[in-house]
């Protein structure tokens, strides 16, 4: 069962199916339609490339030779829904009423009801049901399973494995800018020893230059922070335009949620501070004479 | 406030010990020292005799290993070092061989800055610093940053910055060291100034004509003071 997040205008009375490997899929022409010629739905993609349109007309069979091909009215196009697990595959497909796929794959041998299918794809018209619809279905039908494809059940499906993936890619990257972040920034404080000598000559207390030092390493990790988010959020679009026209896909591919953009906040600004303390603090355990001449 | 007897900073027998790789450095030693209230007191003696870090523990700006330093009456080494900058702050006026001014900072700001620090309305320590500056005879020139200024310009706008918030003591380290006879003779009569119109001096040097100028001549040796002339 799978719980689509926006309404479709066939909902539960259409199935789904690939055309790719079960259909052989022949354009008619309109005036050679049967009076009660079914409708159905064509992937955008299908669409595109056989060049159809609403109210086309189309014979599909499930064999290349065209045995046994039914005639169907195209009522509609439609995007279909994005699947990870098929990237790569352009998803060529048709969306039809249950009987009429019956219909068109039931062995002429096979007495009508015998057949059966594996899986289906349920919509529901509100997705926030799917665990409640679940539930019931699997203690109404002993045999059959629903589970809704919202989630993953499984903690070693790709996905799970794949996030854990970049996890661990993101914290490796995050120790590597922060020993980066640390070298740069104990550069760039060393960079004002001697404006830093003069204060404490002056007589500004340690502390004192400690906290400027760290406001203004909060203020540049909280402005790199946000240039940071922005430049995200800017090749968010850029990245998922290129993949979805690279693999013809609705999918997204990048994200920036507002977890994300804090996760980014709540690490980068204590880190930017941290490092600016530690290398001043480091730069003014030594007196003021000293930092002054170079 | 003035310590006991009316002297601004009194050592009794410092010494100051560096730890050092290849064994301590012995820089003073044994030095008993009094600073009277607007006295003139010169500092003179060969390289590495001490005289500098003398100065600066003078200074608050470093500590004795041994002895006793009390400034206006307070133990030095009974300071925090929070204590000690605000002494060094509001009571103290530095001045270096190399004027150590903020090269980001304009005359007028590098002159506002210890105010600032102590706690001075913004209008009340820009009317001074330039007030110091016309002092220093630097009026014209409170606008320009220390790139834009001469050696004895740059000594002159860290004088007024030494004088920023009126301290009684004013240390100078070599302040003519880095300058020309001509200039370095200005910077010598502002400094004379300086000490007339009340403030303590102390000035560590090599030039004997600068020492020539001070009412008390300490001339030091391997860290102590091996003698003194007053004039």
């Amino acid at each position: 069962m799978e719980a689509h997040n926006r309404n479709e205008p066939f909902g539960l009375k259409f199935s789904t199916f690939l055309l790719a490997a079960l259909l052989a899929l022949t354009a008619v022409s309109p005036s050679a339609q049967a009076p009660d010629v079914p409708s159905i739905l064509v992937s955008r993609q299908l669409a595109a490339r056989e060049g159809l349109t609403v109210g086309d007309e189309m014979r599909l069979a499930t064999d290349v030779r065209g045995e046994r091909s039914r005639t169907f009215r195209i009522a509609g196009i439609y995007e279909p829904t994005p699947d990870p697990m098929r990237l790569g595959s352009v998803p060529l497909s048709v969306r039809m009423h249950l009987p009429d796929l019956l219909a068109l794959t039931r062995d002429a041998a096979v007495p009508a009801g015998t057949e059966h299918v594996e899986a289906i794809n349920v919509a529901l018209a509100d997705p926030a049901d799917a665990e409640t619809f679940s539930r019931d279905f699997n203690a109404r039908a002993p045999g059959a399973f629903a589970r809704p494809t919202s989630r993953a059940t499984d903690s070693a499906t790709t996905f799970v494995v794949l996030e854990r993936f970049h996890a661990a890619i993101a914290a490796v990257t995050v120790l590597a800018a922060t020993v980066f972040l640390l070298a740069l920034t104990v550069m760039l404080v060393d960079e004002r020893r001697e404006t830093v000598g003069v204060l404490r000559l002056i007589g500004l207390p340690v502390r004192r230059i400690l906290l400027q030092v760290l406001v203004e390493g909060v203020l540049v990790a909280g402005l790199g922070a946000l240039f940071g988010l922005l430049l995200a959020l800017g090749s968010e679009g850029l990245i998922n335009r290129f993949f979805q026209w690279r693999y013809d896909t609705a999918l997204v591919f990048v994200r920036i949620t507002p977890r994300v953009a804090l996760i980014c906040l709540a690490i980068a600004v204590p880190l930017g501070a941290v490092a600016t303390v530690v290398a001043s603090w480091a730069l003014l355990r030594r007196g003021g004479l000293r930092l002054a001449r170079r | 406030m003035t310590g006991v007897n009316g002297v601004i900073v009194s050592a009794d027998r410092i010494t100051r010990i560096f730890p050092m790789p290849a064994g301590p450095v012995v820089a003073v030693r044994d030095v008993t020292l009094q600073v009277a209230p607007g006295e003139h007191i010169a500092i003179r003696g060969p390289s590495g005799c001490g005289k500098s870090t003398l100065l600066h523990m003078l200074g608050c700006v470093d500590a004795p290993s041994s002895g006793s330093l009390v400034f206006e009456g307070r133990d030095i080494a009974a300071l925090d070092d929070r204590a000690r900058s605000l002494l060094r702050l509001r009571h103290i006026g530095f001045v270096f061989q190399r004027f150590f001014l903020l090269p980001m900072l304009t005359a007028a700001e590098n002159v506002e800055l210890p105010q600032a620090e102590a706690g001075v309305p913004a209008r009340e320590r820009r009317r001074r610093s330039l007030e110091l500056l016309e002092y220093v005879g630097l009026g014209a020139r409170a606008d320009h940053r220390p790139s834009q200024l001469s050696g004895g310009e740059m000594q002159r706008v860290a004088i007024a910055r030494a004088l920023a918030n009126r301290p009684r003591l004013l240390l100078a380290d070599e302040p003519t060291g880095e300058l020309d006879q001509a200039t370095g003779e200005q910077v010598a009569a502002l400094l004379d100034r300086v000490n007339a119109d009340g403030t303590a001096l102390v000035i560590v040097t090599h030039d004997p004509a600068l020492a020539g100028r001070a009412g008390r001549v300490l001339t030091m040796r391997d860290g102590r003071i091996e003698g003194e002339v007053r004039q």
